[in-house]
């Protein structure tokens, strides 16, 4: 099924009034928009925990969509801000990313919004490419460090500056 | 987590579906309008309003300063109730430039005071005036609450901007309540002792909020 906004609008409108069935079927659909979201922003194992804490927000969050806007910007901005708050949880807790690899997504305007991409280059270089390398591409600290020849400690460092900034840039977005 | 446990979700929260009520900015804004009628009926109930306000008759940079004043709040008040329902894209911006003009207000004092000299430096130490400021502060509590109470139930995608807002909106509205009360047309005592509440309750939104509005 395609995922296009004016459908996702209805089955929101419907949603508020209470039709279950429409919820059923735009939060599937907001998965996979989700799924492909985050995709683009974080390491592969953590992506199906945001994408939970999304539409857990989302429906907390419902009412707070105005069904003169369009529905795709609205869920875009809850799954941004429960990606900061995974960003800031991460700084917190120095979290340390594992092996796998990131898969692509399908550029979409409003992903294009916020691309990490273009985020990552507003960062200075040693920080972008520990992030990149940890956060991203699921390298370990020890890989990265051999990769960007930055010490194990500078990796570490790097990434807790770099987190931290890029909550920032984000919200500032 | 696994595709298992989100399909789980997804028909948990499909199940727990109740009709919602869709947020309206303009209910917010009745909210709002609430918050300063309440607090200013109040205050001019407790203190009496300015001697001339009867007549209509205030002088011109009285008049204009709460207009400018008054502005910058409703320009504030309404991208704080915008935030409430997020949306990436969407504009919040819109209170910087009235916040913006508001510094009219000091450029225009400092003319004055250099101009004006000794009665100026007096008008500044005058016993009455910090008062001005902490009814300003306290008379904005009205629209702060409101904006507060419509964030916490709305969904503001940074918190902390949020909070420097609404406390911006506040500070705004009580400044204008003051206005109402103080019968001061003296431009230096309006932009230290009536506007000062707008970056003094803007600083307390930022600090004590952001912690009340994440969600």
């Amino acid at each position: 099924m395609s995922i296009d906004e004016p459908s996702l609008a209805r089955l929101m409108a419907a949603s508020q009034r209470g039709d279950r069935a429409a919820y059923r079927a735009l939060l599937g659909d907001s998965r996979k928009w989700l799924t492909r979201y985050f995709a683009r922003r974080i390491a592969p194992h953590h992506i199906d925990d945001l994408v939970q804490e999304t539409l857990v927000s989302m429906h907390r969050k419902l009412a707070t969509w105005d069904s003169g806007r369009a529905f795709l910007p609205w869920l875009a901005a809850i799954a941004r801000y429960r990606w900061i708050d995974m960003l800031r949880r991460q700084r917190d807790e120095a979290e340390l990313g594992d092996n796998d690899a990131a898969v692509g997504a399908e550029d979409e305007a409003v992903h294009a919004k916020l691309s990490i991409d273009h985020l990552l280059t507003l960062l200075p270089p040693g920080q972008a490419q520990a992030i990149t390398l940890v956060k991203i591409e699921g390298a370990s600290i020890a890989e990265a460090s051999e990769i960007s020849g930055q010490s194990e400690s500078l990796v570490k460092v790097n990434i807790h500056r770099g987190l931290k900034k890029l909550a920032e840039l984000i919200e500032s977005e | 987590m696994n595709d298992a446990s989100i399909d789980d979700l997804i028909d948990g929260l499909a199940g727990d579906l109740k009709p919602v009520r869709p947020r309206r900015v303009a209910r917010g804004s009745l909210w709002v309008a609430a918050g300063w009628l309440g607090v200013g009926t109040l205050l001019v109930a407790l203190f009496g309003a300015r001697h001339d306000l009867a007549e209509g008759a205030m002088p011109p940079i009285s008049m204009l300063s709460f207009w400018l004043i008054a502005a910058a709040g409703v320009a504030a008040a309404w991208s704080a109730l915008r935030m409430g329902l997020p949306g990436v894209g969407r504009d919040y911006g819109g209170w910087r430039w009235a916040v913006g003009a508001l510094l009219a207000l000091p450029l225009a004092a400092l003319v004055v005071f250099f101009g004006e000299g000794h009665a100026a430096v007096e008008t500044v130490h005058h016993g009455f005036d910090g008062q001005c400021l902490v009814q300003g502060v306290i008379a904005g509590l009205g629209v702060g609450a409101a904006l507060f109470l419509w964030l916490r139930a709305g969904a503001p995608t940074s918190p902390t901007r949020a909070g420097w807002v609404i406390g911006i909106a506040a500070g705004a509205a009580g400044a204008t309540i003051v206005a109402l009360l103080c019968s001061s047309d003296d431009l230096v005592h309006i932009t230290l002792w009536h506007a000062s509440a707008v970056p003094v309750s803007g600083v307390a939104g930022r600090l004590l909020l952001p912690r009340f509005l994440r969600w």
